[in-house]
């Protein structure tokens, strides 16, 4: 069954269409990444699924229910990390914590216990001062806390990952993976190394269109053959190379032979030998998000 | 309802941790002890001014105090207080959807009617309680120096100011609920106020303005009668009540 299903979803600012068209959903049990540019409209997305912006036309379920702007009871479903999260300062994390469970109608007993469990995951469990001393990384491991205190069946995490240092990312990254097993999680980003490393499904967003959506596997297969690079010694040699392969780019003083099958990397490597070409490097290189990526986006 | 009063007991929190619980009772307290004190001390400084009164040929007699110059301490004293306050409640909404602390608890299903109202319901409170208090201090001094009930109508007109307090409240709210700024939401609950104070030096109409409740030395001295001031009452509690009205549609329309 589907968390969360977007149909032809559009929405406009002015004369500026922001989404057109947006079709896709979020199965059970999985870290759907939502990649775009900064712009793309993922934010508008992501509020309108929370109902805070109204769209023009199209339909958004979460759980099989419709989601209605400016009516919030859809987002019981959903746990969500905005961009730049903001909370009370004046509170602890165990306080704002407590505030998230009373306002979604939580049992005191289950508020404390489910309260412990997140700020040891978020590992903010021995930090007892007030919110307003918090570093950026730790106001987005609390909003992580916050997002998840009711067990939402949905996480939505908007950029989580993007103001943070490496090490800030991965641990953001790491409490991602475990929250999937509770909770579907829809993470928009444009580090696509991120989504790599904890996706099992995206959809990418380009001028407020979807251009590719499926699960990783079925995306990278998209692109069925790797590029070949080819460094040479002598760079007047390259124009005997493009001239029997006509396919061949010259970029940086390197060939790049694009979507190269096993049978054409022979074919190369055979015609540098015959006709004696000394070579620095020969590379095969497995195709990567931020390959389709650029693609798509025409760059 | 578990929200409402999950965000309630928020509201109250945010009072006492901001620090604005303990400047608003110490401003209240300190102007309830401050009308009879001053009072008072009236004679005793225009004794010590005498001399130079008397270079003006200005000559001072003898100066009796009563319940009454408490009591007129009391109505100029209480609109600063007032003021104050509303001030201080300013940014209550605004500065919440600037910095964005609203939309994590919205996501979580609150209703932004518990929001408002319960906002609402604390700035109520919180007047309630102070302005009880201010008048509660300057009630029992008064009597320990001197006697009320040299005063007409004290009960009533301590009702007005209460009820101007919470029509106050209620324009905020109302602004607040479509502004982006707290300096904008005091130019409104001012213009208002400033509208009304205008429209009242023109003739009849001013019996139905909510400023109208506000003339309490009339009141005192029993030039006016309470009866006088009920047309003017309920007008400022309609006002009140639709103000409230107004600012939730308002509120449900507002994007994040």
């Amino acid at each position: 069954m589907n968390i969360l299903e977007l149909s032809h979803v559009s929405k406009h600012f002015g004369d500026k269409k922001v989404l057109q068209d947006v079709t896709f959903s979020v199965p059970e049990k999985c870290i759907f990444g939502f990649i775009g540019r900064n712009g793309a409209g993922k934010t508008t997305t992501m509020k309108s699924i929370l109902g805070l912006i109204k769209i023009d036309s199209g339909e958004i379920t979460i759980c099989g229910d419709k989601v209605t702007y400016g009516q919030n009871l859809t987002n019981k479903h959903i746990g969500y990390l905005p961009d730049v999260p903001e909370f009370y300062s004046y509170m602890t994390a165990c306080e704002y914590l407590r505030l998230c469970g009373d306002v979604t109608g939580m049992k005191s007993s289950d508020i404390k216990t489910r309260s412990d469990e997140l700020l040891e995951l978020v590992g903010l469990a021995n930090e007892k001062h007030r919110i307003k001393g918090f570093s950026r990384g730790m106001k987005q491991r609390l909003g992580i806390a916050q997002a998840l205190i009711n067990r939402p069946k949905l996480l939505i995490c908007d950029e989580p990952t993007s103001a943070l240092d490496p090490v800030g990312r991965k641990e953001i990254l790491d409490i991602l993976s475990a929250a999937k097993e509770q909770s579907s999680v829809l993470f928009s980003t444009h580090i696509l190394s991120d989504v790599e490393k904890i996706c099992n499904h995206i959809a990418l967003l380009e001028n407020g269109n979807i251009v590719i959506s499926g699960t990783i596997d079925e995306i990278k297969h998209m692109r069925s053959e790797p590029d070949i690079e080819l460094f040479l010694q002598n760079p007047d040699d390259a124009s005997k190379v493009v001239k029997a392969f006509p396919s061949a780019e010259m970029q940086e003083g390197k060939l790049i032979f694009k979507n190269a099958s096993d049978n054409q990397a022979e074919q190369i490597l055979s015609f540098v030998a015959v006709q004696h070409i000394p070579i620095i490097r020969f590379e095969r290189h497995e195709p990567n998000l931020e390959d389709l990526f650029m693609e798509v986006i025409g760059k | 309802m578990n929200g409402f009063f999950a965000f309630l007991k928020k509201e109250f929190f945010e009072l006492s941790r901001s620090g604005k619980l303990m400047i608003l009772s110490f401003l209240f307290i300190l102007f309830g002890i401050m009308n009879p004190a001053v009072a008072k001390i009236t004679p005793w400084i225009l004794e010590q001014s005498a001399d130079t009164f008397k270079s003006q040929g200005l000559i001072i007699g003898e100066i009796t105090v009563t319940a009454m110059d408490s009591w007129l301490q009391f109505v100029k004293n209480i609109p600063m207080a007032m003021i104050v306050m509303l001030i201080m409640f300013s940014g209550t909404f605004t500065g919440e959807y600037s910095k964005g602390t609203f939309i994590p608890i919205i996501t979580k299903g609150l209703s932004r009617n518990s929001i408002v109202i319960s906002k609402a319901v604390v700035m109520i409170v919180t007047w309630s309680i102070g302005f009880g208090l201010c008048f509660g201090i300057t009630y029992g001094y008064t009597a320990y120096y001197w006697n009320n009930s040299v005063v007409n109508n004290i009960a009533f007109m301590a009702f007005c100011w209460w009820i101007m307090g919470i029509f106050l409240i209620c324009v905020l709210t109302l602004f607040s609920a479509f502004s982006n700024s707290s300096p904008q939401v005091m130019a409104g609950v001012g213009g208002v106020y400033a509208v009304m104070y205008i429209l009242g030096m023109f003739g009849k109409i001013k019996e139905y303005l909510p400023t109208f409740i506000l003339n309490s030395s009339s009141l005192m001295t029993a030039q006016n009668k309470p009866s006088e001031y009920s047309t003017a009452i309920i007008i400022t509690i309609a006002l009140s009540v639709l103000s409230m009205l107004v600012s939730l549609p308002i509120t449900h329309k507002r994007q994040l």
